[in-house]
């Protein structure tokens, strides 16, 4: 707090200008904590304040920020997230991209709050930031290694307890969803931004950190802590121990169960090899951590261990190890309609040491396997169908390496790929604004498929991880909450857009506080679900035993910033607000708010959701609501100004002004 | 009676929520570095190894203490260290097996695990068992009454196949 005034935050951004090779720490803007928090939001702020619209991407005056949030690094539940935020070089409107890491606090600890970096390096170089020292040092050794074997040499060369975040080679070769990835495993990998590092000529950012982080109410802060880190143990979900004990991986049994994980390019949603690539399986064939407890590894200060670490040690890909997560398992497998997890595990570590988003990846292979099927796009020798392992492993390498045309085309992701190609091929598409859907089917759980049309970053399910209505919790839960009976029901409309709308705003809070999306939309420990929950279940407990995360709390006794709920859900709607006027500026319009044809003309053709779609209709007159919650004008989609100032943007709101990019509301001409 | 702390890699997740609680308690800040417990991070082996002071039967630390500083508390059985009578010398850390105790540049003291005074705050950090508080000697008891509770279960599973049958 020294100096600062705010507890919690370390009080300084370090700004790397590449093209100078210039280092400098610069004090926080106090308001902009108040406001946008940490994190995404003021990555976001600093974004819309320093960057003209008219660079691009990948220009080397684009800044990429990498920043943890004011609750990073400290004790409670789930402090080890770090944002990463610039323009998306694959969508090209704002890209950000979130990891569970010790990276996050061991920045916090060196003493600043985020890293700012813009400019291009005359030649490659990796940033080490020990403490106060920060310098640029030599990475033309580095360059075109992979990201294991970069990650271990730093280690080596400043010490085993660094942390590092890397770009692997096929951001280097111009791919245009190249990850950033923390200490091995973690990824920040959706967007591209490993692609934006490269062209800056930077390889890894690497930090060293032994400094403290003090609280403004040490007290206060002890007792929320506390409270959120027992609202987590209470879960009823977390009580279960099946995420704890299978990870994410979890998802692909249930997901298959529900009928919503992804199979063969979202041709169907239901996977008859999806045993042989579960979380079971894994757990039994290649997890080295003692089950059932703790079985998973952890991110810092969480109590969720969703981290599964395995090792290959027989057959053709002995020697394949690493962390994985549902995403990748359920891009190179269901998806591709791979059920051999040996290869489905080692395509996700070539993946990550190329360096590449394993989802859109997957995606891109899995399109491609369609389209060859289809006989629309020429294999290069391949025998690219679905259920190939070899071929799908093989595609991995080609794209990673931009080799052939079909790998050179994957590397550009799916959507700029069906354009080069032509013949009809953007109809087996699931993009939405140029990013590949994640593993849930829209069609078969309705708010995860409106959050896909209107998440800021494309179709994502992250911007709000609407899990609640997967969970058949109490219909009153989501009546009081939502408006509707049916927000508990996966398959309908009801109470979706108000669903969304609270999942949103939640998640731009806890990704601009540094704590995690799981604790309030896997779980549900946040206030006020758990009181809800409670007041609804059959066996009621007493109410003063109901425990909850309550992050305005929690932040307040952090900071010393006044807090409360209201104000907080303010914040995330004021992040999506000044998100939305990014990508404004950076040329997204309405007519980007919707989803892939596929899910609005094909209906589910098996499985436990068959028959379902996402009805276009419906659609339309979600995003009505939805413009209306989040204070966008119906017709244009465009903010409009009276909300804008209701959520003290004045200034945001003059900038869009001057570009014509403000609604027609009342008082506008 | 002796209680100890026990570290456990086998049920450590990494998560190193013990480090920063340990840091508040002690420190009222939050900072790995000035944890008395760490854990050691193998991240590319998928690693995760608690450390901190065993609180060793022939303590190496308080022998070598040139200024008898470093003491064995008679209550709890902890081996502490009296920053006042520290003269900063450091050979306590080099002694330290286990790389234990720590040096802290603002007070050019060392510092070490004390036990929190018999109520460790890591322990209460941690729910898997990767650092736990216990009594030595029921360490191997509850370990033969595990595998004793295996037996249990193994016989009446025999005598299930043989309804069964």
């Amino acid at each position: 707090m020294s100096g600062f005034g705010y507890g919690g935050y370390a009080g300084f951004l370090l700004f790397a200008d590449l093209t100078k090779g210039t280092t400098k720490r610069i004090p926080l803007e106090k308001e902009w904590c108040t406001l946008y928090l940490g994190g995404r939001g003021r990555d976001a702020r600093l974004l819309f304040e320093r960057q003209d619209p008219s660079v691009g991407p990948l220009d080397p005056d684009a800044h990429i920020c990498m920043s943890p949030g004011p609750l990073t690094g400290l004790l409670g539940p789930t402090t080890g997230r770090v944002n990463v935020a610039g323009r998306s070089p694959l969508t090209t409107i704002y890209g950000n991209s979130n990891a569970g890491t010790n990276w996050g606090p061991e920045l916090k600890f060196a003493g600043y709050d985020g890293v700012v970096i813009t400019g291009r390096s005359q030649s490659p170089v990796y940033l080490h930031i020990h403490d106060s020292q920060a310098r640029l040092w030599d990475a033309s050794r580095l360059w075109g290694e992979g990201v294991f074997e970069t990650t271990a040499r730093i280690l080596e060369e400043h010490g085993p307890e660094t942390k590092v975040a890397a770009a692997g080679p096929a951001a280097e070769g111009g791919c245009l969803f190249g990850s950033v990835i923390f200490d091995f495993w973690d990824a920040a990998a959706r967007t591209g931004l490993g692609t934006v590092l490269a062209s800056k000529n930077l390889k890894a950012v690497s930090v060293r950190g032994t400094g403290a982080i003090r609280v403004a109410d040490p007290d206060g802060y002890y007792e929320a802590a506390r409270e959120g880190w027992q609202a987590i143990l209470d879960d009823a979900g977390f009580r279960t121990g099946e995420h704890s004990a299978l990870g994410t991986s979890i998802c692909v049994n249930w997901g298959n169960a529900q009928g919503w994980l992804p199979t063969r390019n979202f041709r169907e949603s239901h996977f008859e090899g999806a045993d042989r690539i579960s979380g079971e399986e894994f757990r039994d064939l290649y997890s080295t951590k003692e089950a059932p407890v703790p079985a998973g590894r952890a991110c810092f200060s969480c109590p969720n261990r969703c981290k599964r670490y395995g090792r290959i040690d027989e057959g053709k890909y002995a020697g394949t190890r690493g962390n994985i997560e549902f995403e990748g398992v359920a891009a190179f497998g269901s998806k591709c309609g791979v059920d051999d997890l040996a290869a489905v595990f080692h395509a996700y570590m070539l993946a990550n040491d190329y360096g590449m988003d394993c989802i859109s990846c997957g995606n891109t292979i899995a399109f491609f396997m369609e389209l060859s099927e289809k006989g629309l796009i020429d294999a290069e020798g391949l025998d690219l169908r679905f259920g190939n392992a070899d071929a799908m492993v093989e595609m991995v390498h080609r794209i990673g390496n931009r080799e052939g045309r079909l790998g050179k085309l994957g590397s550009q992701g799916s959507e700029r790929a069906a354009r080069a190609i032509g013949k009809g091929s953007e109809a087996f598409l699931n993009t939405v604004k140029g990013m590949e859907t994640i593993a849930c089917d829209p069609r078969a759980s309705k708010a995860f498929g409106f959050g896909y049309a209107v998440a800021s970053r494309g179709s994502d399910h992250l911007r709000a991880h609407p899990v609640f209505e997967m969970l058949k919790l109490p219909e009153g839960v989501g009546e009081e909450l939502f408006g509707s009976k049916e927000a508990v029901d996966l398959r309908k409309y009801g109470g979706k857009v108000r669903l969304l709308f609270w999942h949103e705003n939640l998640a731009a809070v806890t990704d601009s506080l540094g704590s995690c999306r799981f604790m309030h939309a896997s779980y549900y420990a946040e206030y006020p679900v758990p009181e809800l929950v409670n007041k609804y279940a059959k066996r009621r407990k007493d109410p003063s035993k109901v425990h909850s995360i309550k992050y305005h709390r929690w932040f307040e006794a952090a900071t010393g910033i006044p807090m409360t709920y209201e104000r907080l859900m303010e914040a995330g709607d004021r992040v999506i607000n000044l998100e939305r006027a990014l990508n404004l500026q950076w040329g997204l319009r309405k007519e980007q708010d919707t989803l892939p044809a596929r899910f609005l003309k094909e209906p589910i053709p098996k499985g436990p959701a068959k028959g379902e779609l996402f009805d276009p209709e419906m659609l339309e007159k979600m995003l009505g609501e939805y413009y209306d919650l989040r204070g966008w004008d119906r017709e244009s989609g465009l903010p409009l100004r009276e909300h804008l100032d209701k959520l003290e943007m004045a200034g945001v709101a003059a900038c869009l002004g001057k570009r014509g990019l403000l609604g027609k509301g009342k008082g506008e001409v | 009676m002796t209680k100890k702390l026990f570290f456990n890699p086998a049920r450590c997740t990494g998560c190193r929520a013990c480090e920063v609680a340990c840091s508040f308690r002690k420190e009222r800040v939050f900072s790995p570095e000035l944890s008395r417990i760490r854990v050691v991070k193998l991240d590319e082996d998928g690693v995760d190894i608690p450390t901190g002071c065993e609180h060793c039967e022939g303590a190496p630390c308080i022998h070598i203490c040139p200024t008898r500083a470093v003491r064995r508390k008679a209550d709890t059985g902890a081996v502490v260290v009296d920053a006042d009578a520290c003269i900063g010398c450091k050979q306590c850390m080099v002694v330290c097996p286990f790389g234990a105790i720590h040096f802290d540049c603002d007070r050019r003291a060392v510092f070490k695990c004390d036990l929190c005074d018999g109520d460790p705050e890591c322990v209460k950090w941690c729910f898997t068992g990767g650092v736990t508080y216990g009594e030595t000697a029921e360490l191997p008891a509850g370990k033969r009454h595990r595998t004793a509770r295996r037996h249990v279960k193994a016989q009446a599973a025999r005598g299930k196949g043989r309804a069964g049958a």
